[in-house]
């Protein structure tokens, strides 16, 4: 796809508004309740191959409201060969669902054939940067859109780096046309563990590509913070959403909460915070709240699993 | 290898045994604050414990058997053998229960636990496996009047044969309960889904015979002629097993077992 029509098909995406990131625990009240104006971040990897209710659950919620689908095993950034595979049913699910638009992370997720099922950082360097030029040439080739690329957390600095991550992005973004996910957590995660200053991030970063942001809550170790999705969002990072969302025009505003997942109503509330923000309104220190607890593993894959798992046992036969 | 190659290779391999390389650290930046080894150290960390969360929601009744300390150091040991391969998470225990059996804990002298836990192992990931295979929702199933010439199994069928009665313990475990380890007792079932419900349907002998044949193709009559010459079972009474008033044909096919192909003329049963 050349660098202009992918440019063409971004400048068309929709503004959605606040969205949710699509969890099991959620199902239920989110197919009984009243529509509203809400959109939904499906994990691409959780429906793929899905021949049970997950692929049955994420239909119903396409009927209803808009979805996008947002992978964590594309492995855009590792040096095996892309999975044709993993892109032919990604394809599938996409022709199928209708996403207002596919997403991954700047990340390798595994070589060697290995998967670590994590999102590990790439060194930043010239190398780098035409290796997954390419790759996202040919993945948009494939999936006949443009791909929009999330900041991941990051814990570590290849010592090798030469470029920043908002230069990478913006060198990326202007070479393949593919348009980018600007996660203020991360941006504030993984500013925070190097030492460095995420408004001068926000500064350097092309929020004009900026498609989607996605807000969530980290865990604060005091020498270190970490990426864990499972409380609120704290209010260093409402403060950057405030100033990035007003530099990006409005872009499609999503929460993540992948562990101690609270009710629906009150992920919603947690959400609807955000309209503050839009409005303009400064963060007030009251607004941090401090929780406590957990295990404090990085949470980027949203799994499953067996709460949506219903069996019985019969008697013998 | 690239230099970028050779970076990731050096860090992957740093996940799956952080005491394999100490020098790894020296791929990454000194400076902020966590250093080299304590950035890498999180990563370290963080790939064990998600991949152990994942194995003990994918095995719950084998965590309990094993007890948590246990299990995670057999998920330690299993994935530094195999680590993961595929894209989903769902995949990650489907080496497990062979990786048990090749690398038993009791060695040359075998010892019925650890028979137990293979089993165990193997019923749960089917178990698993079977909650998001493709499945017949949405499509039509047999009735009580499809003539048995049409019958055949739904895809989201499997036949497990186990040393041990694992399904009752798997369930028992998945109500909560704490139950004892069972004592040796050959185990036949089935798993089917209907309207995304996984039921595990126990079987006799016969039976697990009966469906094997239709697993494999047979219609009904031939299941019913090798289950007479296996067991050496009355023709009549293995009709009688299947379709008499105790037959198991009415919950077999009220449980979703059975789609309906167009199979030729209706015949009476
Ligand atoms: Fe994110």
């Amino acid at each position: 796809m050349p660098v202009a029509a992918a440019d063409g098909k971004l400048a068309g995406l929709p503004r959605l508004g606040l969205g949710l990131g699509l969890r099991n625990v959620h199902f239920d009240a989110i197919l009984s309740g009243e529509p509203q104006d809400l959109w939904f971040e499906a994990i691409s990897e959780n429906f793929m191959d899905s021949g049970g209710r997950p692929r049955a659950i994420l239909h119903a919620v396409a009927e209803r409201y808009p979805v996008v689908l947002h992978g964590v095993s594309l492995s855009i950034g590792s040096t095996d060969p892309l999975d044709r595979a993993y892109l032919a049913s990604l394809k599938r699910l996409a022709q199928d669902i209708r996403p207002a638009w596919v997403s991954d992370h700047l990340c390798w997720t595994g070589v060697n054939g290995h998967n670590s099922h994590d999102l590990l950082p790439m060194p930043l360097t010239e190398e780098s940067l035409a290796h997954v030029a390419a790759r996202v040439r040919q993945v948009q080739e494939l999936l006949e859109r443009p791909l929009i690329l999330e900041n991941p957390s990051s814990y570590v600095r290849f010592a090798q780096s030469t470029l920043s991550e908002p230069d990478f992005l913006r060198a990326l973004a202007e070479e393949t046309g593919c348009g980018l996910l600007l996660d203020v957590n991360n941006v504030y995660v993984s500013c925070f563990n190097a030492g460095s200053d995420p408004i001068a991030y926000l500064d350097a970063f092309p929020c004009e590509r900026v498609v989607q942001m996605h807000l969530a809550g980290h865990q604060d170790f005091g020498t270190h913070v970490i990426d864990t999705h499972d409380r609120p969002v704290r209010a260093e990072v409402w403060e950057l959403f405030r100033i990035a969302w007003a530099r990006t025009g409005g872009a499609a505003t999503l929460l993540e909460w992948d562990d101690h997942i609270p009710g629906f109503d009150d992920c919603l509330a947690e959400l609807r915070k955000a309209e503050r923000y839009m409005a303009g309104d400064t963060v007030s220190s009251g607004a941090a709240e401090c929780v406590r607890g957990g295990d404090g593993v990085s949470n980027p894959v949203g799994f499953l699993i067996p709460r949506a798992m219903a069996s019985v046992m019969e008697d013998a036969a | 290898m690239s230099v970028l190659a050779d970076m990731q290779s050096r860090m992957h391999a740093a996940l799956i045994d952080p005491h394999a390389d100490p020098a790894a650290q020296a791929l990454f930046a000194h400076d902020g604050r966590l250093g080299a080894a304590g950035g890498l150290a999180i990563y370290q960390r963080g790939y064990f414990l998600r991949i152990a969360a994942c194995m003990r929601e994918q095995f719950p009744a084998l965590c309990h058997a094993l007890g948590r300390a246990l299990f995670d150091d057999f998920v330690a040991d299993y994935i530094r053998d195999c680590p993961p391969e595929r894209h989903t998470l769902y995949d990650l225990g489907r080496r497990f229960a062979d990786w048990m059996e090749a690398r038993r804990p009791d060695g040359d002298a075998p010892e019925a636990w650890v028979d137990f836990m293979i089993d165990l192992a193997r019923f749960e990931y089917a178990a698993f496996t079977m909650f998001d295979a493709e499945g017949n929702e949405g499509n039509v199933f047999a009735t009580s009047d499809t003539a048995d010439s049409a019958l055949r199994l739904q895809p989201a069928f499997a036949l497990g044969r186990y040393r041990f009665p694992v399904a009752s313990y798997y369930h028992a475990v998945r109500r909560g309960e704490a139950p004892l380890l069972p004592a040796p007792e050959p185990c036949h079932v089935a798993l089917v889904r209907r309207d995304y419900i996984t039921r595990t349907v126990p079987l006799s002998a016969p039976h697990y015979t009966f469906l094997a044949a239709m697993l494999a193709g047979s219609d009904v009559d031939a299941a019913l002629a090798r289950i007479s010459a296996r067991f050496g079972i009355d023709p009549m009474m293995a009709r009688d097993m299947w379709c008499g008033a105790a037959g198991s044909r009415e919950r077999w096919i009220e449980w979703g077992l059975f789609v309906a192909v167009d199979a030729g003329p209706v015949k009476d049963i």
